[in-house]
């Protein structure tokens, strides 16, 4: 009886601990997603058709937020681990303006598109209401995971998540030689 | 077995204390004819907070300063907020009035619902002397991406005069048309004014910007400033 309980505690103390790791990403039944409307930093209109045929993470952050800042990194290093995987990684700077999301990037190197949303009509579109919230899409560009908070995108269940939508994807057939 | 019962007895008196009546404040008196009751949010009350209050009452601004998490003995966490006795801050309102100065209530984030159902709860008469100044209110019950928000109900606001503050830096910033519409759905009769190049809480954010420390240092008188813009009297 004794020995029953101390292996009941500790199978909940694991769960507990694992549960406490995760990200909490939610899984959503795949549905379109709302329209995506923005410029670039060089001022070329961006839609969702652009990166249409790839997974795409969609991250509506801010300049001035503290998690979105520190889960920067770790998107930068998951663009370099996927480099050549039809991966798109979207940032979409939340109602702020070309200046802001700027001085930003002079001090924080990013090679992935970061698009404006000066205007806020995106993250109103997207019902976005917390930064950072990201969205995973497929490659039909439906909305299928959807995050609120920061994540650290190239480890655990952020990286299982990615690698699970490109795993959906038909293996790219090699070419004869 | 007896230690527990007189535990338990002790409890529940310490819970009836607390629960009964008006909630307990800090006062910084002053002889001038505004009173400004002030309600921090469920993170509790920051140094910063007092020190605005300290320079209001130097100014000739009463002010009450709540803590109602503290004061509650609940949980800072903003749902602890909508379980707070909307009667008893409604006789708080009541006793402010009372003093027959010009109150207004200053609410931070999830207090803004118990500070407007506490308003519900007046007579029209009193309501319509009341003005609320709302910091950041979140008035949410649920906000999930993809989904329209859903505002929590609060009572008849008729009559009510609100102005909302709202940083800029904030996520709720673009959300800001919905939420006065839900107020004025309500009754109240709104206007807001946006903070510039300041996020939600500034004056106790952990790694604050040059600008929101100097602005956390000037509350009292931003305050004052808002007061005078809007005219509620």
């Amino acid at each position: 009886m004794q020995v029953k309980r101390i292996v009941m505690g500790l199978t909940l103390g694991l769960v507990w601990i694992a549960g406490a790791g995760a990200a909490g990403f939610e899984t959503r039944a795949a549905s379109p997603a709302p329209e995506l409307k923005a410029h670039d930093l060089t001022g070329a209109s961006r839609t969702l058709a652009d990166y249409r045929g790839k997974v795409v993470l969609l991250n509506f952050w801010a300049t001035w937020c503290p998690p979105c800042q520190r889960e920067m990194p770790s998107l930068e290093r998951l663009r370099t681990k996927m480099a050549g995987r039809p991966l798109e990684i979207v940032a979409i700077s939340s109602a702020e303006t070309p200046d802001e999301v700027n001085a930003y990037l002079s001090k924080m190197k990013l090679g992935f598109p970061v698009l404006l949303d000066t205007d806020s009509s995106n993250t109103r579109r997207w019902k976005v209401f917390a930064l950072p919230t990201t969205f995973v899409l497929d490659a039909q560009g439906r909305v299928r995971h959807v995050l609120t908070g920061p994540a650290e995108w190239d480890e655990g269940e952020a990286l299982a998540v990615a690698e699970s939508m490109l795993a959906e994807l038909p293996a790219p057939v090699k070419q004869a030689k | 077995m007896r230690f527990f019962r007189v535990f338990l007895s002790g409890l529940w008196l310490c819970a009836f204390a607390a629960h009964a009546g008006m909630p307990d404040y800090q006062d910084f008196p002053a002889s001038g004819q505004r009173l400004l009751l002030w309600v921090a949010s469920e993170r509790g009350r920051s140094e910063p907070e007092l020190a605005a209050a300290r320079q209001l009452a130097a100014q000739g601004m009463e002010v009450w300063s709540l803590d109602p998490a503290n004061a509650y003995f609940l949980p800072q966490v903003p749902s602890s907020m909508d379980a707070l006795p909307a009667q008893d801050l409604a006789a708080w309102l009541r006793a402010a009035q009372a003093s027959g100065k010009q109150v207004v209530v200053f609410a931070v984030a999830r207090a803004a619902v118990p500070v407007l159902r506490a308003a519900a709860l007046l007579e029209a008469e009193r309501r319509s002397r009341l003005c609320v100044v709302l910091m950041h209110p979140n008035l949410y019950t649920t906000a999930e991406p993809l989904d329209e928000p859903a505002y929590l109900d609060l009572g008849d606001l008729s009559g009510l005069r609100v102005r909302v503050l709202q940083p800029r830096r904030s996520a709720a910033t673009p959300w800001l048309p919905g939420l006065l519409d839900h107020l004025a759905r309500h009754g109240a009769t709104v206007s807001d004014a946006i903070l510039e190049n300041l996020r939600e809480g500034y004056w106790a954010r952990e790694t604050p910007t040059d600008f929101e420390t100097a602005e956390s240092r000037r509350m009292a008188a931003m305050l004052l400033n808002q007061l005078d813009t809007w005219g509620c009297k």
